[in-house]
């Protein structure tokens, strides 16, 4: 029953959502289907009838999702050591990256969509930690010769502790192995206040509309099956003037770089995967599915038909990662 | 069992003593390694105020008999695991008594 449902409710929000696009792009009655981008749908109603794309493989839509899930359910444990291997350590940059341009105010909402073990949320939380204490050393630095007394104060309002819990990270993940690697890690450094974990489905996701002051979804996207629904519940759990963030592989601009890079990926990674993780087909969906995501250009025009604005990319290393960042007005 | 709660109080010192800019939250770790049950209704009754069924964006009860986040409209239940609730709709019970006997979904 509760499958029918939904697929009532989603016919319903994707019938409203594609008249409101037909409409904005000012296409006269044509079916919305037809000029979306690289996704090759056939335009049938029936989701069992439409197919996509896993890795260079085509599968049907409906088995996208559990190949996915089995793909990461089977790397959780070494994800992290994989990340690094994989990236020589980049992906690490590439997250700070991320945090700088977001560069979040203590007491802001973070819904960190596809987060897994968590590595944007960790850093968002020491980011305004960080930047709370930053204030505070200005604030007591600019004092002129404070009174015991305003020195006290200061002493009893930091046991108050109210920065973190003002500031929220939800990390929300359709796999829970990848949440429950991540939770661990975060109660191994005792990180828990202001941090919650929530399994749900990006296309589909658990929270209502205008709660949250930031979306993120770090290397995640594109394993989603549907990525303009995806789009489309970011725009309505974000608040007006919430930002969408997305840190994505894209398409290296550089041409020998591009071959170095296209050498590295289906060369060197499976390879890592077999070794460190004994995945080697994991791996394999990793660098096919890279090369299936639209590029920069294409995905800012996704991000825009569903409702955006400002919507800008930053390339990072050349392209080999792109920051796409979008505003809910 | 012994050795995930040495561990964590080793990587616990370890970090209290290192001084890392973390916020303290040496009370609330001796706590949850004692009662697992309340660490989980902590995390909820927090995130409830943000949590709404996926299917109909409707406000979730929280059950602590069966652990589960009950939605009475649509009557089903998410399961939580861990303390982590999982809101995704194939894996929620359904609770409704006046529906055909179909087979319900898998609880995991």
């Amino acid at each position: 029953m509760a499958a029918s449902m939904r697929l009532l409710f989603r016919r319903g929000i994707r019938l409203s959502h594609r008249n409101v696009n037909v409409t904005a792009a000012g296409a006269p009655g044509q079916p919305a289907g037809c000029w979306e981008p690289p996704s090759c749908r056939c335009f049938s109603e029936a989701a069992g009838d439409r197919s996509t794309h896993f890795g260079f493989e085509t599968v049907p839509e409906t088995e996208k999702a559990k190949r996915v899930y089995k793909v990461f359910e089977n790397v959780a444990q070494k994800y992290d050591t994989m990340n690094d291997a994989m990236s020589l350590g980049v992906h690490r940059l590439w997250k700070d990256t991320l945090l700088h341009v977001m560069h979040p105010q203590p007491g802001v909402r973070l819904l960190d969509v596809a987060g897994g073990t968590g590595d944007i949320s960790l850093r968002f939380l020491e980011y305004v930690c960080f930047q709370q204490e930053r204030r505070k050393r200005r604030a007591a630095r600019s004092m002129q010769a404070p009174s015991w007394q305003d020195i006290s104060n200061n002493y009893s309002t930091e046991e108050e502790e109210d920065g973190p819990q003002e500031s929220r990270a939800v990390v929300c993940d359709i796999n829970k192995e990848m949440l429950r690697v991540g939770k661990q890690k975060a109660d191994g450094l005792g990180i828990s206040a202001g941090l919650s974990w929530v399994v749900g489905d990006a296309e589909e996701l658990p929270f209502d509309d205008d709660q949250f002051d930031i979306y993120t979804i770090a290397f995640g996207i594109r394993n989603v099956t549907h990525i303009d629904q995806a789009l489309q519940e970011a725009l309505r759990v974000l608040k007006p003037g919430g930002r969408f963030m997305c840190l994505e592989f894209s398409k290296v601009t550089n041409p020998v770089l591009a071959r170095l890079y296209d050498a590295y990926s289906f060369q060197m990674i499976p390879v890592l995967g077999e070794v460190i993780a004994g995945d080697w087909k994991s791996y394999q969906y990793l660098v096919e599915s890279i090369r299936k995501f639209p590029d920069q250009e294409d995905f800012k025009g996704m991000i825009e038909d569903a409702g955006f604005y400002s919507v800008k990319y930053y390339n990072l290393t050349g392209g080999v990662v792109a920051l796409h960042s979008g505003f809910k007005l | 069992m012994f050795r995930s709660v040495f561990g964590r109080l080793l990587t616990e010192t370890g970090c209290v003593l290192r001084g890392v800019q973390r916020r303290p939250t040496h009370g609330g770790v001796s706590l949850r390694g004692l009662s697992g049950l309340k660490d989980r209704e902590q995390f909820d009754l927090s995130l409830l105020e943000l949590l709404v069924c996926p299917l109909s964006k409707k406000p979730l009860r929280y059950a602590a008999e069966t652990n589960e986040l009950i939605n009475e409209e649509l009557g089903i239940a998410y399961p939580i695991i861990d303390g982590i609730p999982n809101m995704i709709p194939q894996d929620a019970r359904l609770i409704q008594k006046h529906t055909d006997p179909s087979p319900t979904p898998t609880q995991v």
